[in-house]
């Protein structure tokens, strides 16, 4: 039983008109789904204009720690200050989650096959491509004193905690909110792949994206897909450093 | 209990729908069954609103599907101008990538108009950046041509986003 927005009245949840005045009674669901609606693209608009403007930071201020520190502490402000306004729906992803053995015997093999294939597949499609070498990501942070360490940390710790929190986090939620759970699924793994800005990128992260979508949507909370996703990461940087390292010695 | 309510009960005379005799409304359709006539009226008057609302929806769904068609065309007709003066064929690649994308996003839209509609206009958003990330000055060419296309698909979007509320509220 609920009651009527205008006479206040007690109405059906059934009915479509409050049977006293004749107001329509879900004219409220309406202005929420609107609301909802207004704050997934105000999200999308500002995360998307914070990427273009990354690039442009990134690009003024070339190898400086201070300039990636502060990028990515402005990523992380978005998502929070969006996910304050959830906090109840948020904080309940956070549970412990029922683990059962396909986690063990069935998702993270796969993801670790997965992570391999995609190492090597990529970087050859860059190469025929582009006509160029993947670029190593342990290069990008050889101007710090612990390019090991702080790769871990920007590639393999912080994108899987918060853009976890971002797509399947808040807005997988907002958007589940107006849409079924198999397209919330589709939506937010193109969104996901689109967001990475490279056109190869959009090839193998939108399954990616669709595999973590369906393994929130299974479990219900957020640390599966972080497990996957900081597995995946941690693979990709491993295959790097080992092939620093090789080249490093190489060049010694 | 149940025969006293079943005794109470007659037609809808609009939506022909079983109700209580003594409600001033219809529960079904907001009909003023014993209503005033200035009730009545303003019902009718509303029903005639709706319509014209539900078409006027239709009509901005469409032009935003159209839009998404447009846009596909466009990345095509690019992908041949950049191909004819770089001669290169991955930017002709990339070009045909993203039309097909959109085709496939207008086509879908048949279907599923909200999340079609919503995701092409995040493509085309997340395309303008990129574009502004290669070369600044593209962000203000054709200015108008953006906010144009943009306004179609929101209002496209939001129109899509009601349509589906009234479809989900007469089930």
């Amino acid at each position: 039983m609920k009651l009527c927005n205008k006479c206040k009245e007690e109405v059906n949840l059934q009915d479509n008109f409050c049977k006293y005045c004749g107001s329509p009674i879900n004219k409220k669901s309406n202005e929420q789904n609107r609301a909802v609606l207004n704050s997934i693209i105000g999200f999308y608009t500002i995360i998307i204009c914070y990427i273009g403007f990354s690039s442009l930071i990134y690009s003024t201020y070339p190898e400086s720690l201070f300039a990636d520190i502060g990028v990515e502490l402005v990523f992380i402000g978005i998502v929070l200050v969006f996910c304050a306004y959830n906090f109840n729906e948020i904080i309940s992803l956070y549970k412990s989650p029922k683990l059962d053995s396909s986690v063990y015997f069935k998702f993270l093999p796969l993801t670790i096959l997965f992570s391999y294939l995609i190492y090597f597949g990529i970087g050859g499609l860059n190469e025929l491509l582009f006509f160029e070498d993947s670029i190593n990501i342990i290069y990008q942070y050889t101007y710090t004193e612990y390019p090991f360490l702080w790769s871990i940390v920007f590639v393999a710790i912080i994108p899987p905690i918060f853009e976890e929190l971002a797509f399947r986090g808040y807005l997988f939620n907002q958007l589940s909110k107006i849409i079924s759970i198999e397209l919330t699924i589709i939506a937010t793994a193109f969104l996901f792949a689109l967001v990475h800005l490279s056109f190869i990128s959009i090839i193998w992260i939108f399954p990616f994206g669709l595999f973590l979508g369906y393994l929130r949507k299974k479990y219900d909370t957020l640390w599966i897909p972080m497990l996957i996703h900081f597995v995946h990461n941690s693979i990709v940087l491993m295959l790097d450093y080992y092939y620093y390292n090789k080249e490093l010695t190489e060049i010694l | 209990m149940e025969n006293t309510s079943s005794l109470n009960e007659s037609a809808c005379s609009f939506c022909k729908k079983p109700i209580e005799e003594d409600v001033i409304f219809c529960p079904h359709c907001g009909h003023p069954e014993n209503g005033t006539e200035k009730e009545r009226a303003q019902f009718f008057a509303k029903r005639a609103m709706n319509k014209n609302k539900a078409i006027d929806a239709k009509d901005k769904i469409s032009s935003a599907r159209n839009t998404l068609f447009v846009l596909a065309g466009i990345m095509v007709l690019f992908g041949i101008i950049i191909y004819g003066s770089t001669n290169s064929v991955l930017d002709l690649g990339i070009n045909l990538f993203f039309a097909f994308i959109y085709l496939v996003l207008a086509f879908w839209s048949e279907q599923k108009p909200f999340v079609a509609l919503l995701i092409g206009l995040f493509l085309y958003i997340t395309l303008i950046v990129i574009n502004a990330i290669i070369d600044p000055v593209t962000l203000v060419r054709g200015i108008i041509w953006k906010v144009l296309i943009i306004s179609y698909l929101g209002k496209g979007i939001y129109s899509a986003l009601e349509a589906r509320n009234k479809e989900n509220s007469s089930n």
